[in-house]
């Protein structure tokens, strides 16, 4: 019997994979591969641009279950290329990870989607990350994607890492002790400063979009069983100039030192390199993290930001714009702070100035 | 015929937007000796200290890593192909 016929039989007893027809006439999925995916539960770590892309897709494809953690809310310039988002959104006060979830419950409610609003660090990555068949590279930073490395081949998961930056993009699969990992290929994390930031070499919508298509192709194959169709290289897209390249990295494995997969020595997870704050890519900004577990009260932080500011908040997040000083040495900084008492300082991209104004308006 | 070597997006903003420049054949060291004295600041970009590459910088002859050739000694003729990939943040 034909694939396509068999497919017909199964949609009319199970009416929920109707949606998937096209997908599953795809021979190296087919019906197999459509209950595999339905089966899988993914991490993705990010929700922003490469994440929305990635959310999109894999939720259309039918992957049963999505933990979607991302840190941040929404602002009017994530729309040119942050798929999932809306004007809506934005007024509604949504952080990134609620609006996802939202979405994609309109896309196809069959997906259990996790939305944590949260920064992932090294305290808390692992509660998320065990049980996962995947997991996926939405950030915007190299601290992060290091940590997501040391996870992967501490618990054996593979990963997908994509990052980009104007029209360039990168992106390459981790499957541990089979592929070099992410610290083979790039071993340190460069200083702050020497990298442009998606601020000052902006970012386009397509790259993106190229980018994270590239890893959502790679989950698919590696979710549905056909792992030798998985890519073995980096990947390096120049949109602009239409330069596309397999980098050979296969020896980096052997060669390289690498302290994450051949000596087993997690410095991201161990918290070596853990940083409590981190200037945000690309936004004149600086988050301030805390220790798993904190709880902040709104209403009382609210009463104090009165006297510099309007606050407001709903269940999810408070935000107020502080103005400080006066004449030339006025200073305007907003403030958004999370339940979890995280709090992304805008205005600036000195770690001790935001530390300052969270001490002075949240209590450190 | 001469070396191509490629300028990624991210470094561009050294060279004034050039992507591609020529040099004359050798070995990487000499091909990115080339590059940092075209470009002011490449230098610090690429290199921790003479002799030595940032580790966040990687060099790929042909699309095959030097880490895995010779290194910054590896041999470098006319027709080919130096592609510069720095890590990148973005996402």
């Amino acid at each position: 019997m034909a694939l396509s016929d068999i497919a017909e039989q199964l949609e009319k007893s199970d009416p929920s994979l109707a949606r998937y027809n096209r997908q599953m006439l795809w021979e190296p999925i087919g019906i197999a591969g459509q209950k595999k995916l339905k089966a899988s539960r993914v991490l993705m770590v990010g929700c922003g641009a490469l994440g929305t892309v990635l959310a999109n897709t894999l939720a259309r494809a039918g992957v049963g279950h999505l933990t979607i953690i991302d840190r941040d809310f929404i602002e009017i310039n994530n729309l040119q290329r942050q798929v999932l988002f809306d004007q809506q959104d934005i007024a509604d006060q949504l952080p990134k990870a609620v609006a996802a979830k939202k979405k994609i419950a309109q896309i196809n409610s069959d997906v259990q989607v996790e939305a944590v609003v949260a920064d992932v660090n090294h305290t808390n990555i692992l509660n998320y990350a065990g049980g996962c068949d995947l997991l996926l590279d939405g950030t915007d930073n190299f601290e992060t994607r290091f940590l997501i490395n040391d996870v992967s081949i501490k618990l054996n998961i593979p990963w997908v890492y994509g990052a980009c930056i104007s029209a360039m993009g990168l992106a390459m699969v981790i499957r541990p002790g089979i592929t070099p990992c992410l610290r083979c290929v790039f071993e340190t994390v460069p200083p702050p400063g020497m990298n442009p930031t998606c601020d000052t070499a902006g970012v386009l919508g397509p790259t993106v979009n190229i980018v994270a298509s590239w890893q959502a192709m790679e989950a698919l194959k590696l979710l549905t069983g056909n792992i030798n169709a998985v890519s073995r290289y980096l990947f390096s897209f120049d949109c602009w100039d239409n330069r596309y390249q397999q980098l050979n990295v296969a020896k980096a494995r052997d060669i390289a030192d690498c302290p994450a997969c051949k000596h087993h020595n997690y410095e991201y997870l161990s918290g070596k390199f853990a940083s409590s704050t981190t200037t945000l890519c690309g936004r004149n900004a600086v988050q301030i993290s805390q220790p798993a577990g904190s709880k902040i009260n709104f209403e009382q932080i609210a009463v104090g930001l009165k006297a510099v500011g309007s606050p407001s908040f709903n269940k999810f997040m408070l935000k107020c714009t502080i103005n400080e000083g006066q004449g030339e040495r006025q200073r305007q900084h907003e403030l958004t702070l999370f339940a979890d008492g995280r709090a992304i300082i805008k205005g600036t991209n000195d770690a001790s100035v935001a530390r300052a104004i969270y001490s002075k308006y949240v209590g450190a | 015929m001469a070396v191509k070597v490629r300028i990624p997006t991210p470094l561009r903003q050294l060279t004034n937007g050039v992507d591609m420049i020529e040099t004359p054949a050798g070995d990487i060291a000499q091909v990115l000796q080339h590059v940092c004295q075209k470009f002011d600041g490449m230098d610090k970009r690429l290199f921790k200290q003479p002799g030595e590459l940032n580790r966040f910088v990687n060099i790929y002859l042909n699309d095959e890593d030097i880490r895995f050739l010779e290194n910054l000694a590896t041999v470098v003729k006319d027709g080919d192909d130096v592609s510069i990939v720095p890590a990148i943040a973005g996402g």
